[in-house]
């Protein structure tokens, strides 16, 4: 439809970027109800990877794979149901409602009269944001991705202003060897998480219409 | 086992391995490739006798120990590429080093080992809850007291006709009056403009109707946001007059706007009187034609309101019902109907369902079962926490598993035909939309007894015309009303409104879930509201929801409100309820209903044999406690 909405630099953009505004997987350890942030093969002060799986760091329980594949396919459809509850905003005067004028983009304006403020309406969620949350998630389970470090880091870097207790806190980064092992380990383990992310994404109406995406999504399988 | 790895390493090593260096290589290497000092030294000499020459044995150093552990990265690859990663369903659980915690056991047999850990009480006891939710083991929500309370009638319609206790087992006819092919649409592409365009042509397409209908000129339609002398006509959306009002505010006489298309006022919304209009029940999304005047500018007072007419009631010809009589041999149709959840919010357990499957095999027999999702409800606690397991011969590692070793085995043993529909909750569905696409049978390995339709779904059993839609609309339409209307039951006005709008859903926005959750950190915080659910509408395919050229002979619209079934402009509307309600049974429904005969029926044109069905008249419908 829209070729505008052609972003064929996309796959060139790190998941740093790429999937800064993605909201996080968070999982919840079915033995002690710790709740924490996952973010792939990567330190973390919450979790380690083991061999077996995900690990728990505050009571040592291994999540069983129908645990995380459950909590991950919850979060994920909840993302779904929230982008089809439509919610739009005005660029002008910034409202936001659930409810669509004939001319779609037309805002309603605080009147409620469709008359009077000339801005835009967009959806707040959009495909897009949802199509890329969906890679996010993908990618968490992304072994190879880990393997090069290239996931999106749990812990941000910061510029300079860092203070020492954020450096203090930041978990030490795992050896190569380390992480290699972890990737092969856990590979058919996360290909299994990988597969209840891409059933929704071959749903994913997006992936047909932004071919940057669908090219930056198939180049993670290459090499 | 107060042994450090040092020692074990040691042990294992010989005293050549007594060296810092070497000692930290071999930890990492247990740690990284989880082997015990033992797994890790069967290894090593394996490597030793692989690689080593007959004049040069490989010595113990951390050079060769940086080569080992390549080689075992390649090994780790290598025997990843053996195995297809399709059937890698199950990941093993090898034995670990310095995680005494850890179960080095796989799966099934965990919840055995972590009893005998008695340092790991918390994690213990919440993740056995979680196990017992075996399909065979009983369900701590179905107490005897309960049980016995299974299969009492909590409500009857037409109770003059007596239910058949004979075990016909004859097949009906089922014609599907639906495209399954047109809900095949890919989801999570919503464009604003198409969801505007249909918008708007619903608005045209209802004009048009009901010019023809009322034979109305099309001069008379004017635009109601312009100030004029005379009256005029005038449909459009009922809306509320802010874009700030939620969608399940209580709405008021004076707070509603009525919204017109693109030709009858270029989309524009005008706030509406109906001081004048004595028996009404609005709503927003509901398309309305109204005759009044806007004198000065402001607003519209409506002085009249026009509703639309109902579509006429499907008729059969005379050989067709003679046929259907013949194949049901004299007996009644029987047909039950489900909606779920099937499983209470403190546990996984289908065991009420289970024992449901047995009654409806054993006792009630019926032709035809309809069961609405959700099957697995993708909010369900124990999804959303991950905390669940089964005691099944396969362990699922996925929802979809889930359905296919738990849920399937139970649907299996159904022997008469069956109809599922999809709830947009329902974990095994990847088409999380309304409309929505059917469930996948052959992938969750269903037999072909099981049909799986699209949702919502109008099909034919025999003569029957059943329309069946699985978005709550009796729980998401707010009205408000006033006179006569106010006097009748709500559910009464919702299904008047879904027949007479001849849409299974005609809310707009649709139903939304959300829950408080308190901010941590503002103070004198109201809350941040979170998505839970909703009716996850795809506008743009809303066409699908729409009732074809007549009304159904039967709708059912499940609500997790109160089951009820109750006949409205001679359509039998039914809500089965809850099959589980508050933690404890729910109800089910049961439809009895007597063959056609010719002469009960009523002749519905004089040119053609062709009769109207009448159900209404001939089913008893029964509510029972499941
Ligand atoms: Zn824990
Ligand atoms: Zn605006």
């Amino acid at each position: 439809q829209n070729s505008t909405t052609l972003q064929p630099l996309e796959s060139t953009i790190p998941d740093s970027d790429r999937f800064r505004d993605s909201k996080p997987l968070k999982l919840t350890c079915p033995s002690c109800q710790h709740f924490f942030p996952f973010g792939g093969i990567q330190s973390s002060n919450n979790y380690q990877i083991t061999h077996s799986g995900i690990r728990c760091l505050s009571c040592q329980f291994v999540l069983p794979p129908l645990s995380v594949s459950a909590q991950l396919e919850s979060f994920l459809r909840t993302q779904i149901s929230q982008y089809y509850a439509g919610w739009l905003h005005c660029d002008d005067c910034g409202i936001t409602t659930r409810q669509v004028s004939v001319y779609g983009r037309r805002c309603i304006g605080i009147s409620g009269k469709a008359y009077g403020c000339k801005g835009i309406m967009r959806y707040l969620y959009s495909d897009k944001a949802l199509y890329n949350q969906l890679l996010y998630l993908q990618s968490c389970f992304d072994v190879d991705k880990a393997k090069k470090r290239a996931l999106k880091p749990l812990y941000e870097e910061f510029s300079g202003d860092v203070s020492a207790d954020d450096k203090e806190n930041k978990p030490s980064v795992m050896s190569q060897g380390e992480l290699d092992a972890l990737v092969e380990q856990n590979r058919s383990l996360f290909e299994v998480y990988q597969g209840v992310v891409d059933n929704y994404l071959e749903d994913c109406g997006r992936r047909y219409v932004d071919m940057g995406g669908i090219f930056g999504f198939m180049s993670a399988f290459e090499k | 086992m107060t042994t450090t790895i040092e020692t074990q390493i040691i042990t294992r090593f010989g005293p050549k391995a007594n060296e810092t260096d070497i000692l930290k290589k071999c930890g990492e290497l247990m740690n990284i490739f989880g082997l015990s000092a033992e797994d890790l030294f069967l290894k090593w000499e394996s490597y030793v006798i692989t690689t080593s020459t007959v004049d040069n044995e490989l010595q113990l150093s951390l050079p060769s120990l940086n080569k080992f552990q390549e080689f075992l990265q390649m090994k780790l690859i290598k025997s990843n590429q053996k195995t297809p990663s399709s059937n890698a369903k199950r990941p093993v659980m090898r034995t670990t080093p310095n995680m005494n915690i850890i179960p080095s056991t796989p799966m099934s047999s965990m919840k055995k080992r972590r009893l005998e850990a008695p340092g790991l009480r918390s994690a213990d006891t919440s993740y056995t809850n979680g196990g017992d939710s075996s399909p065979v083991a009983p369900s701590p929500s179905a107490t005897p007291s309960k049980q016995t309370e299974s299969g009492k009638i909590l409500e009857t319609l037409n109770a003059h006709i007596t239910p058949s206790n004979s075990i016909s087992q004859a097949k009906l006819k089922l014609f599907a009056n639906f495209n399954p092919q047109k809900y095949k649409f890919r989801t999570m592409n919503q464009k604003l403009l198409e969801v505007a365009d249909y918008l708007d042509e619903q608005i045209d397409a209802t004009a048009k109707v009901l010019l023809n209908h009322y034979k109305f000129e099309a001069s008379d339609f004017g635009n109601p946001n312009v100030q004029s002398q005379t009256e005029i006509l005038t449909v459009g959306r009922i809306v509320p007059d802010s874009p700030l009002t939620p969608y399940d505010a209580d709405l008021n006489p004076n707070s509603l706007f009525l919204e017109t298309s693109r030709s009858g006022g270029i989309g524009q919304r005008v706030q509406l009187n109906i001081s004048s209009i004595e028996n009404f029940s609005f709503f927003p999304g509901q398309i309305a034609c109204f005759k009044g005047i806007n004198s000065t500018g402001e607003f519209f007072k409506a002085s009249k309101s026009y509703p639309i007419p109902y579509l006429g009631s499907p008729v059969s010809s005379l050989s067709d019902l003679n046929t259907y009589h013949q194949d049901l041999a004299g007996d009644n149709m029987k047909v039950v109907i489900t909606s779920g959840p099937y499983t209470t919010q403190n546990d996984l357990s289908y065991d009420l369902l289970s024992r449901f499957v047995d009654k409806m095999n054993n006792e009630v027999r019926p032709n035809t079962l309809i069961m609405f999702g959700p099957f697995l409800d993708v909010t369900h606690p124990s999804i959303q926490s991950g905390n669940l397991s089964f005691d099944t011969d396969k362990t699922p590692t996925t929802l979809t598993e889930v359905f296919k070793f738990v849920i399937t085995p139970i649907l299996k043993r159904l022997t008469c035909q069956v109809i599922l529909l999809p709830s947009t909750k329902d974990a095994t569905s990847k088409h999380a939309a309304y409309p929505q696409d059917s469930f996948d049978r052959k992938h969750l390995g269903l037999p072909k007894n099981v049909k799986c339709f699209p949702n919502p779904a109008t099909f034919q059993l025999n003569e029957v015309l059943i329309g069946c839609s699985n978005n709550d609309i009796f729980k998401d339409l707010k009205d408000v009303n006033g006179g006569q209307k106010m006097k009748q039951s709500r559910f009464d006005r919702v299904a008047e409104h879904v027949l007479e709008q001849r849409r299974y859903y005609p809310v707009f926005p649709g139903g939304l879930k959300q829950k408080k959750t308190k901010s941590l950190i503002a103070e004198n915080d109201t809350g941040v509201l979170e998505h839970v659910s909703g009716a996850d509408l795809h506008v743009p395919y809303m066409g699908l929801t729409e009732f074809n050229e007549s009304l159904p002979d039967v709708l059912v619209i499940p609500s997790e409100l109160k089951f009820f079934c109750k006949i409205i402009k001679n359509v039998l509307i039914i809500n089965p309820g809850s099959f589980v309600k508050m933690n404890a049974p729910g109800s089910y429904c049961l439809m009895n209903l007597v063959p056609p005969k010719v002469e009960d029926l009523s002749k519905a044109d004089d040119v053609d044999d062709v009769y109207l069905h009448n159900v209404w008249k001939r089913a008893r419908v029964d509510i029972i406690k499941a």
